[in-house]
């Protein structure tokens, strides 16, 4: 995959610039203007850096100031650098916060489990076993990875009605299970892995059920870890399913209840922002402990949203 | 332990794998993998595959959410009241509009963002951090972070507005002609660091040594990332814009949270005249009839980007 | 044979960690059994029994208020936990919230609800009838009700909702702006208006005095506003007509009289000016306020805003007759009792909150609704209320939006049709324009099948 364009052929490959003579042609006309790109390069990387923080710095900044001088306006906020609690407190102890809290945690962590373990199981099947209607199921995992989910609210919502599972947790559990693109990734994974231990097992008369549970897990965790971690994401902020099977300020998860806070809170700006801090707090720090698997599981399944 | 069977046993006339005949052995093989795949496929059907049918049937009847059953017949009526209604095309139009005002930022920045960090390597994880962390809130609170920041003459935007000298701005999302423009704004706020993280994974994988090569032959940075970076980011590129198309034809979120498709229908996209239709007017069959259209229209898209991938697959493997 | 030494967890890998801790909270909150939203969320177990669960759309100065007199219920019963109430978005967001949770089955036991819309929650199945026997659980009776809004209350001849006030559109008037513009009378009470003439000549004069305008009232992103407006001079001229008939099967609007009084609308603003084109919400009341207009239209829910203000003193009266006969719009709200399972005792309950509130009506007619319990309607203390006695008696003239599945207070319809309105009053269509417009949206619901039916 060649793509330079003004090197002469002959040169340039792996290894050869490591024992290269000092380049004669960067002139120092190149190296100064490397420098000053390098030095733009760090300047538009740090304002852009800043700039994106801000909103964000913005919306904590107004959670400490009063809800008095939020009101009044971003001037008046930017004038009272005096910090309460008071939209804290308000939000800790009273309202629905800690509800929200609890069936985003319950939804999170039940479809995580769940969803896991029967992804995992899948792609090991197709991964490892050769059976009929095999091309069948490949296909219908292709096929699953184009279905748009969010499209299907409103049918989904009519089935969730005649299972009576409507208002349960379960209806925001249940249709996040299936979720295609962990079997993607999952089989991605189980493909790469080597077959020796497995095989030796089989010779020794293991079932497959023992040969997924005592070979194939332990390797896997890297990637089941990353895969619960962006799911557990996933699942917490979605808004769209729980929005309409989850009606009760009881029962919603921490989007929903943020979604509604807006028109129940009226003019209290401070306890808005407040709120929304709150609301993604849990996620932040989950984003600061796991940032590697985040990052990872996001970047390898490339699909979300 | 393992050596002896370095290499995996072919079709022998006992397969180690099911310990008897193969024909045996192949019917007790699908018996385990569908034990395997069974608990998958329950979900898998009930909540992917039947919406989708039981979408495409309803949207033939005039289903209702009140009333058990399909409701009466209406053969093709439904979509044609919603090909023959204004506000559909109009929120088929906003979706596309928000498409067109999110994909270019969020790919072209994202781009630039991860050539620049990719360069710069030290301080990575400053920026990662700073790019990413939006994309891990919620959309509730990101959006009333953004509703609050574009709260008419008081907010932070009309606020910096007034900095500049703008000392009456129009309300960016009470202004029809503005209002999706500051929605496009939060979206790029919030999904860019995705689009960083997969550009700078695509960028880690291109090999140090061809930039030192480069450089050893007198190429400045600039034109370095011109002739290297950028050809061999076209693949990652064409998947991230495909990625992104897909899910703003999808956006629902920041919409219902910031605007409610005001003013008026300005910013309504298709999935909110969906559920308008199916949860405030009652009407499942009619939204039944949207969403299919939605559908293929996802669909389309999606299909180009399984044959783009296909295409590049094969062509990296050619090479 | 053996299986590999697996690898070790890294120390980094929380998955276990994570979930023991998150099932062990949940555990803990689970201790708190029945009632929980645990055991509701996982086994659709009942949320809080005991307790009245209560959701309005009050937000502003009534949400206030409402507040307020849920407060003086939780003390009359035992507490705070005796009343969970919700605040939601009003409008479309609030009857779609309830109507999905009344089809969850885990709807609030009592639910604020506008008559207009009452009607097609009735319709769809998803409010219970409120029997003799359930009024006389908590001492209630017909008579207790003023006979207009509550024969709006029954649907199919059958009581679903008890009206608790009536809301009209109503006019404020700048005390000092008026008097300098020479159009109060010796007890500083507004000369009354009658006819085009007078009202714009009164208009005028307030101008001349504010040196801005005369009248203000919301025209952008606030279509219900433009539609009380519009509907309120429609229906005061003659032979205007319902604009729905047949339960929103038909249009049956006047068409010379609607594109009249959208002229009539429009030259207020654009070719008079006597009335500013663009004024939101917010915006359109501040002008009385600030004294920068002499008139301000709006609905009567406004007095406590108004009362806010600091030195600021105005007056309300009804809505001058400005054509052929008097007419204003208005809406009343209602309590519902969405359709659950209900024990006996959580149907007392809920009743007992109903006519707690009811009850409260002098604080509720404070915030400017007329009551409509006759108990609190017909004291001395109500008849007393002023601005309020100025307008009360509108309650027998004040028309309620046709009936429709697509109609109502913050209804599609009014949306439809207020923006379309709004666009007119700005200049930015004309009447032909703005009504044809709407007309089309129209079509397309008037053509579509009732789902409520």
């Amino acid at each position: 995959m060649s793509a330079t364009t003004n090197s002469s052929s002959g040169r340039g490959g792996v290894g050869i610039s490591a024992t290269a003579p000092p380049p004669r042609r960067v002139t120092t006309t190149i190296r100064s203007s490397n420098r000053i790109f390098d030095g733009v390069s760090w300047v538009v990387l740090v304002v852009a850096a800043i700039a994106w923080l801000l909103p964000s710095l913005w919306a904590l900044k107004t959670s400490f100031t009063s809800n008095g001088t939020s009101a009044v306006g971003a001037q008046a906020i930017l004038n009272d650098w005096a910090l309460t609690f008071d939209s804290y407190l308000t939000l800790i102890k009273g309202g629905d916060l800690w509800n929200w809290y609890l069936a985003s945690a319950v939804t999170g962590v039940l479809t995580v489990v769940i969803s896991m373990f029967v992804c995992s199981l899948a792609a090991f099947a197709l991964s490892r076993m050769n059976f009929r209607g095999k091309k069948w199921a490949m296909g219908a995992i292709l096929v699953g990875i184009m279905i748009p989910s969010q499209v299907l609210i409103v049918p989904l919502f009519a089935e969730l009605n005649q299972m009576g599972m409507l208002g349960t947790y379960w209806a925001v559990i249940l249709p996040q299970v299936p979720q295609v693109i962990a079997v993607f990734v999952f089989k991605r994974f189980f493909d790469g892995l080597p077959r020796d231990y497995e095989e030796a097992a089989l010779i020794d008369g293991a079932s497959w059920w023992r040969i997924y549970t005592s070979v194939i897990l332990p390797m896997a965790r890297p990637v089941i870890a990353a895969m619960s971690i962006v799911t557990f994401v996933w699942v917490w902020n979605n808004l769209l399913l729980p929005l309409f099977v989850l009606s009760n300020p009881k029962l919603m998860t921490i989007p929903v209840g943020l979604a509604t806070v807006q028109g129940s809170f009226g003019q209290r700006v401070s306890d808005i922002q407040a709120s929304s801090i709150l609301g993604a707090l849990p996620l932040v720090v989950l984003f600061l402990i796991f940032q590697r698997q985040v990052i990872e599981g996001v970047a390898g399944s490339g699909i979300k949203g | 332990m393992s050596a002896a069977l370095a290499a995996p046993a072919p079709a022998a006339a006992i397969d180690p794998s099911t310990k008897t005949t193969p024909a045996r052995g192949a019917r007790r093989m699908t018996r385990t993998a569908w034990g395997f795949l069974g608990p998958f496929a329950v979900f898998y059907v009930l909540f992917l595959i039947w919406p989708v049918i039981y979408m495409f049937i309803s949207s033939l009847f005039n289903t209702t959410l009140v009333h058990q059953g399909l409701g009466s017949f209406a053969a093709l009526a439904n979509y044609r009241e919603m090909l023959g209604k204004n506000e559909f095309w109009v929120s088929m139009w906003n979706t596309i509009y928000f498409t067109l005002l999110t994909v270019p930022p969020l790919v072209f920045i994202a781009f630039v963002l991860a050539v620049l960090a990719n360069r710069v390597q030290r301080g990575q994880w400053f920026f990662r951090l700073a790019f990413f962390l939006p994309f891990i809130l919620p959309s509730a609170a990101i959006a009333l972070i953004w509703n609050y920041i574009f709260t008419p003459a008081t907010g932070l935007w009309p606020t910096i507005q007034g900095w500049f000298g703008d000392t009456n701005p129009q309300s960016v999302l009470g202004t029809p002609d503005l209002a999706m423009v500051g929605i496009a704004l939060t979206t790029v706020w919030w999904t860019i660091g995705f689009n960083f993280v997969l550009f700078l994974a695509g960028l880690q994988e291109i090999p140090r040594e061809i930039y030192e090569a480069a450089a050893v032959d007198g190429a400045s940075a600039w034109q370095q990332i011109k002739s290297i970076t950028v050809p061999l980011l076209g693949p990652t590129t064409g998947l991230v814009v495909l990625l992104q198309i897909i899910a703003s034809l999808k956006i629902f979120d920041q919409v219902y949270l910031m605007t409610g498709g005001g003013p008026g229908i300005s910013t309504e996209v298709v999935l909110q005249l969906v559920t308008n239709t199916a949860f405030t007017d009652y009407r499942v069959g009619a939204a039944s009839a949207a969403s299919v259209l939605l559908f293929i229209v996802i669909l389309l898209v999606t299909l180009v980007r399984e044959i783009i991938e296909r295409a590049s697959a094969k062509s990296k493997r050619e090479n | 044979m053996s299986s590999p030494t697996s690898h070790r967890a890294s120390p980094r890998f929380g998955r276990r960690a994570l979930l023991s801790g998150a099932l062990g909270a949940a555990a803990i909150t689970t201790l708190n059994a029945c009632g929980s939203p645990l055991s509701a969320g996982l086994v659709g177990g009942q949320l809080a029994p005991g307790t009245v669960q209560y959701w309005n759309l009050f937000g502003g100065g009534d949400g206030v208020r409402m507040i307020t007199m849920e407060d003086v219920y939780r003390k009359n019963h035992g507490g705070p936990s005796s009343l969970e109430a919700a605040t939601f978005t009003w409008g479309n967001p609030y009857y779609t919230k309830l109507s999905l949770a009344t089809l969850a089955g885990s709807p609030p036991d009592v639910a604020v609800a506008h008559l207009t819309r009452a009607t097609n929650l009735a319709r769809g199945g998803l409010l219970s009838e409120i029997t003799d026997a359930d009024l006389a659980l908590v001492g209630l009776s017909q008579s207790d009700f003023s006979a207009k809004p509550f024969e709006k209350a029954k649907t199919d001849g059958k009581l679903y909702a008890l009206p608790l006030d009536t809301h009209p559109f109503v006019l404020y008037y700048n005390t000092d702006v008026c008097q300098k513009a020479g159009l109060l009378d010796s007890d500083g009470l507004l000369k009354p208006i009658q006819g085009a003439a007078e009202f714009e000549a009164a208009l005028t004069a307030a101008k001349k005095v504010t040196g801005a305008y005369g009248l203000s009232v919301s025209t952008i992103a606030d279509q219900a506003t433009c539609w009380r407006w519009f509907t309120t001079l429609y229906h005061q001229q003659n032979g205007a007509t319902e604009f729905f008939g047949n339960n929103g099967r038909e249009l049956t609007y006047n068409q010379d009289i609607a594109i009249k009084t959208l002229e009539y609308m429009q030259s207020l603003t654009i070719k008079k000016e006597l009335v500013p084109t663009t004024n939101d919400y917010a915006g359109a009341g501040t002008m009385l306020f600030t004294g920068k207009v002499g008139f301000y239209l709006e609905g009567e829910w406004e007095i406590t805003t108004a009362q806010s203000v600091k030195d600021f003193k105005f007056g309300m009266t009804t809505i001058p007759q400005i054509f052929d006969q008097p007419a204003t719009q208005g809406d009343s709200h209602s309590f519902v009792l969405p359709k659950v399972k209900h024990t006996p005792e959580q149907r007392k309950l809920a009743m007992g909150f109903v006519k707690s509130m009811l009850d409260q009506s002098l604080t509720w007619a404070k915030g400017g609704h007329i009551p409509s319990y006759k108990p609190v309607l017909d004291s001395q203390e109500y008849r007393d209320l002023t601005p309020q006695k100025y307008y009360a008696g509108v309650v027998d003239y004040v028309t309620y939006d046709s009936p429709a599945w697509y109609s109502g207070s913050g209804s599609t319809f009014e949306n439809i049709i207020g923006a379309q309105i709004g666009l007119v009053e700005q200049g930015i269509a004309t009447p032909q324009q703005g009504l044809d417009a709407a007309v089309a949206q129209f079509k397309t619901y008037v053509n579509t099948a009732d789902p409520l039916a």
